[in-house]
């Protein structure tokens, strides 16, 4: 497709920050200590943590944070980093633990502090607060336009970065989110990537049963996206799917549809709507950690 | 700072006559895009005066189509990145549609982003649909947001101009923006975010207005004048939010009555921005009238009839006003 006045794009620029590109055995290892550290979470905090959601994204996150993205977590600000924009935003204690991991945050901190009064890190991230995250998110079918306004600043201005964001499946009901998918194709923001933890379940409902989203990789390509579908729980498939990204001056974004297991890890919390949120006493915890430990010596 | 720097970019108008809002924005935008190499316009299938800009500097348009919540949510990413981003249409749809856009991926974040628009009271002929009539309630209760309505072309670049330093989101609301009068002798005020401009000097009563209705308030006060009497003061008060207290509590103190005139539902704009200064400060003027769209769809119509059959136009300030100057020692 053409636009009436399209935009020459200049020579890139250079991307200098370094990516951890970490091997696949190792970032297994991180996504371990990443489940881990969030059920420890869980059971520190009174209160209800997301942690289907969460446990279900986790492997994307450390691909993203441990493998792919390139940012700095002594230089937040560097131009040239990619952008990570949390669209379900509530995974927030997801990505500040994988964060934490990556060397942003202090994870004991975020312990200590999460929920309470004047922390910074809350149950939907705030960037204002919280330096380090892009922007803040909370609402669904918000990150996806917020997104592509990032891409449209890299792209017109020739600059070599990516854009990701990570939404649920669930939250692609929204129409916002499709406003956008048509505005992302239509200003060729090839440096625009959308991971989508596609766990096949909403709060109070599986996904196919109550909202039919299939077939969804399609209603992508009808939209004229490059689509990449994955196991989302398999790291060597995730790293697969990365490396097929398309140049950051490519003219087509991409979709990467992760089909994943909500509460993935924790046998009894998979597939299990009454873990969409919840909190742990000290039992649930040890069969929580537990259960982790299981799965992890059956791989 | 005063509007000189605005005239001389417009060639030819004279002070009375109708000019074009959407023109005076359209010119003001690409002259701003020559100086701040960040400033960015978005639009969702609005502007057509827009196309200068657009020419000018094709790598930071943006028209995204009928899609309000991507445009208002593609602006904050822009913002986010430090670009200052221009997102314009109609305001019905800008307002509503795009709310929460607004809200949270804006204001949350306090980005400099502006939104200006038309169709800001029923003006159009559209119908319910296309008149932002509840936009300045939905804006002014937004946390950081800064609120303004304008009635003078020439100010509205003025305004626009003024924004370039502002750290978080603007609105500015217009009527149609087609024909809009002149209201001001360029260079007779002055022009800031934040304060009202006494439009005409009086010492028996206060209109207060904003946007088209400026003129409207400013004709009654001159038919009060010369029919009855009676010297009115009218504000035009183009700041809804932060609203200029001082200037609310002086004319309170010199006037004592006051009639609020606004292309708005009454409840929920000007009248009731004054109001909470009134009671938070514990004034009790000896007159009060607001005038404004009562709790109804309005229908079809032109903008002085239905403004007419809504008891808000020119008779009904006429009338408003000579009620609270008769209502001396008690609340009219």
């Amino acid at each position: 497709m053409s636009l009436e006045y399209r935009i020459p794009l200049g020579d890139q620029m250079p991307q200098t920050i370094t990516r951890p590109a970490l091997s696949v055995t190792k970032l297994e290892d991180k996504a371990y200590e990443l489940r881990e550290k969030l059920l420890l979470l869980c059971g520190e905090y009174d209160g209800a943590v997301h942690i289907g959601g969460d446990l279900s994204s986790a492997d994307i996150f450390t691909l993203l944070f441990q493998y792919g993205m390139h940012v700095d977590p002594q230089d937040l600000r560097n131009p040239e980093r990619d952008r990570f924009v949390l669209s379900k935003g509530h995974a927030a204690v997801c990505m500040y633990i994988a964060m934490a991991i990556r060397g942003f945050f202090d994870y004991e901190e975020i312990v200590r502090t999460y929920g309470r009064l004047d922390s910074a890190y809350g149950m939907h991230p705030c960037k204002v607060q919280l330096p380090g995250v892009e922007v803040s998110t909370g609402s669904l079918g918000h990150g996806l336009p917020l997104a592509t306004g990032m891409a449209l600043h890299g792209r017109r201005n020739a600059m070599a970065h990516r854009v990701f964001t990570l939404m649920g499946d669930g939250e692609t009901g929204e129409g916002s989110v499709w406003e956008a998918a048509l505005a992302a194709r239509s200003n060729d923001l090839g440096n625009l990537v959308a991971f989508i933890d596609r766990n096949r379940q909403l709060m109070t409902s599986f996904s196919e049963e109550r909202v039919r989203l299939e077939p969804y990789p399609d209603k992508w390509r009808a939209f004229g996206w490059n689509v990449i579908e994955v196991d989302g729980h398999d790291m060597g498939a995730l790293v697969e799917a990365f490396d097929a990204l398309p140049d950051p001056d490519s003219d087509t974004p991409t979709v990467v549809i992760c089909e994943t297991v909500k509460g993935k890890g924790v046998d009894f919390m998979e597939r299990n709507l009454a873990w969409h949120a919840g909190s742990l006493n000290d039992k649930d915890l040890q069969r929580a950690l537990a259960s982790l430990a299981d799965g992890r010596k059956a791989a | 700072m005063t509007m000189a720097a605005t005239t001389e970019q417009i060639t030819s108008f004279t002070f009375g006559d109708l000019l074009s809002s959407r023109t005076v924005i359209g010119q003001t935008l690409k002259e701003l895009g020559q100086d701040h190499d960040n400033l960015w316009v978005l639009t969702p299938d609005i502007g057509a005066t827009l196309v200068e800009f657009r020419d000018t500097y094709p790598d930071r348009f943006v028209d995204v189509g009928l899609s309000e919540q991507a445009c208002v949510g593609i602006a904050a990413g822009l913002a986010a990145e430090g670009n200052i981003p221009v997102v314009s249409g109609m305001l019905p749809f800008l307002s509503m549609r795009a709310l929460e856009q607004v809200r949270s991926d804006i204001c949350y974040p306090n980005l400099p982003v502006k939104i200006v628009g038309t169709h800001g009271g029923l003006v159009g002929n559209g119908g319910s649909t296309h008149y932002a009539v509840e936009d300045l309630g939905l804006m002014t209760s937004l946390v950081n947001m800064t609120v303004t309505s304008i009635g003078d072309p020439l100010m509205v670049g003025e305004v626009l101009r003024q924004s370039m330093d502002m750290t978080g989101p603007l609105y500015i609301r217009l009527a149609v923006g087609k024909k809009d009068k002149v209201v001001y002798e360029p260079g007779s005020v002055r022009i800031e975010i934040g304060k009202g401009i006494t439009a005409r000097e009086g010492g028996d009563l206060t209109i207060f207005a904003h946007g088209e209705t400026v003129s409207q308030a400013l004709e009654a006060a001159e038919v009060l004048a010369a029919e009855h009497g009676l010297d009115a003061r009218v504000v035009d008060m183009f700041t809804l939010k932060p609203i200029d207290e001082d200037l609310v509590l002086r004319c309170a103190e010199e006037t004592g009555r006051f009639v609020v005139v606004e292309d708005h539902l009454a409840y929920g704009g000007l009248a009731s921005r004054i109001s909470d200064v009134l009671v938070d400060r514990g004034v009790r003027l000896e007159g009060f009238r607001r005038l404004g769209i009562p709790q109804v769809f309005a229908g079809f119509g032109e903008d002085t009839e239905l403004r007419d059959k809504h008891g808000y136009g020119l008779t009904a300030t006429v009338d408003a006003a000579l009620a609270v100057a008769g209502a001396k020692g008690g609340a009219s």
